[in-house]
């Protein structure tokens, strides 16, 4: 049984952008995993080095979630997904936002208690070179270069974001903004550490905790909203997208509409949905449907499968 | 911008605080009060490590201490307990350190400061010059102190422990770590049951303090081995 409906194609002009953005989630993945290694073979007994190590592993899902749901999501629809499988990228989207909630709200009381209890870090001296090096220096090293390519990555990324209207790839972009800015962060708990300011460790991880909590909380409510089909919105401004009310005008302006109502919903990128259509005149009703559709699907390049359904009154 | 603005400034602190050799720095000064003055000490006992006898202490790591003190101009004053009395203090920086043959497996470990590890011992089944090193211990007889954790480590290799007081006694193959079984002129096998990081107990977050140690101790790491088996012969 053929399934109705076609897979959506981006259009050619945003392929050299689709690319692009493909080629830096595979650049922050592969510079992600030397920083994780960096900060785990430095890591010792410090909140802040655990912090820096959760927030860092938890930013590899957003782009592996891109990079999988992009391999995916041109897959026609078929028999047992007959929407598609362009929702596929929401659902990594929610997990990744719960698991990022919960470490970051783990790491905070983790802090608090340490604080609380005056629980002073101890870092120990490591071999190098024949000599006895302390481990927070290396801890530094690991956090400056921690920051470096987040800082790059996350600039190249947003304007990319904007052009394909993807939401998985803004998010990344911002959660490698909190990456970089709680490297810093942390930089200055070791550095409190060294001058013999215990408490520094605590603060610089309970700082970079708040980050975390903030891009989780941030995740969640944009995946959950974008899981019940919330009114589609901008990528940066989260503003109302002006493209329903553009596609329900474009409907009226046609001589046989007396009135209509359109529904979007957002699939990652796509935008598709129901227009509703009182007609004035119902003659040639099949036609005049086709002609409605063709014009609501072509109104913007993410409007995809944008069905027009007839109907006697609205209200 | 401000962000360019905030890197470089994270970068030029790091480069001066990397210049800066007193660096890090106790949160309770306790390399300060100790440097010129007394470094209290607490010791547990645990042969060869630290002994207790009728008068001075003795033992590898009390030897060690001694030198350690005198390399700071302070006077160690000595105080006998156990292990978890000992650790209490320490966590409330009513002690300076603590020795007793302690390894980094210690459940201590999240109280306290511990110095990194600076002696391997790896414990081993020996034999005589004249046999042949096993290359496995299954079903045979390997003599064992009593009362130690190996015997569980035999057992588990399938080999049968006979617990004994005194091992140059035994006539069997020995399982005792490795410098012990070369003083007792003992070919180890190369099946090896248990090792043990030995390290120090400081406060905890004394990070000068606990550097100070690691130094000390790396510098002095290879002269372990010798003191232990001095230790053990003038038994």
């Amino acid at each position: 049984m053929k399934i109705p409906g076609e897979p959506f194609r981006l259009p050619e002009e945003k392929q050299p952008a689709f690319r692009r953005a493909k080629r830096l989630e595979w650049i922050t993945i592969l510079f992600m995993l030397t920083i994780i290694a960096a900060i785990s073979l430095t890591m010792g007994a410090s909140q802040t080095m655990k912090a820096m190590w959760t927030e860092d592993v938890l930013s590899l899902i957003p782009p592996v979630a891109f990079l999988i749901g992009t391999r995916y999501f041109d897959k026609p629809p078929d028999e047992e997904f007959p929407y598609g499988y362009r929702r596929a990228v929401m659902i990594a989207f929610l997990a990744a936002a719960v698991a990022l909630l919960g470490f970051g709200l783990y790491i905070f009381i983790d802090s608090v208690v340490k604080l609380l209890m005056a629980e002073a870090p101890t870092i120990q001296t490591v071999e190098l070179f024949g000599r006895r090096v302390w481990l927070g220096w290396l801890m530094i090293a690991a956090l400056v270069y921690s920051v470096v390519p987040p800082f790059i990555l996350g600039r190249m990324k947003q304007p990319l974001a904007r052009e394909l209207h993807e939401k998985a790839l803004s998010t990344d972009a911002n959660i490698n903004k909190g990456d970089w800015l709680s490297g810093l962060a942390g930089v200055l708990g070791i550095l409190g550490i060294a001058y013999g300011y215990w408490w520094a460790d605590s603060v610089a991880a309970g700082v970079i905790s708040f980050e975390i909590i903030k891009d989780g909380v941030g995740d969640l409510r944009n995946s959950v909203a974008q899981l019940m089909n919330k009114r589609p919105s901008d990528v940066e401004s989260k503003e109302p997208d002006p493209v329903p009310d553009k596609v329900r005008e474009e409907l009226e302006r046609l001589d046989w509409v007396e009135k209509a109502r359109v529904r979007l919903r957002e699939d990652g990128d796509v935008l598709t949905g129901e227009a509703f259509v009182v007609p004035r005149d119902e003659s040639n009703l099949l036609d005049r449907l086709k002609q409605a559709s063709d014009l609501a699907n072509s109104l913007d390049w993410r409007l995809h499968d944008v069905n027009i359904v007839a109907v006697r009154s609205i209200e | 911008m401000l962000t360019r603005r905030l890197l470089f400034i994270v970068l030029i602190v790091c480069v001066c605080v990397a210049g800066c050799s007193d660096l890090p720095r106790d949160p309770k000064e306790t390399l300060r009060h100790a440097q010129g003055g007394r470094l209290r000490v607490g010791l547990v006992e645990h042969p060869p490590w630290v002994i207790r006898t009728d008068g001075e202490p003795a033992g590898a790591e009390v030897e060690l201490v001694r030198r350690f003190a005198a390399e700071l101009g302070a006077t160690p004053v000595w105080h006998w307990g156990g292990e978890q009395q000992h650790m209490e203090a320490l966590k409330h920086y009513q002690l300076d350190l603590v020795v007793g043959g302690m390894t980094d497996e210690t459940p201590w470990g999240k109280y306290v400061g511990l110095t990194s590890p600076y002696f391997e011992e790896r414990i081993k089944v020996g034999v005589p010059r004249s046999m042949q090193p096993p290359a496995s211990v299954k079903g045979t007889q390997v003599a064992v102190r009593s009362g130690e954790a190996v015997a569980s480590d035999l057992e588990r290799k399938g080999a049968a422990p006979v617990r004994v007081d005194d091992l140059s006694q035994a006539n069997l193959p020995v399982a005792a770590p490795d410098w012990q079984l070369e003083q007792m002129g003992l070919t180890p096998a190369e099946i090896e049951l248990r090792t043990g990081k030995h390290v120090w107990a400081a406060p905890p977050g004394e990070n000068g303090f606990i550097k100070r140690l690691d130094e000390f101790l790396y510098r002095h790491s290879s002269e372990i081995k010798g003191l232990l088996q001095q230790e053990v012969a003038k038994r």
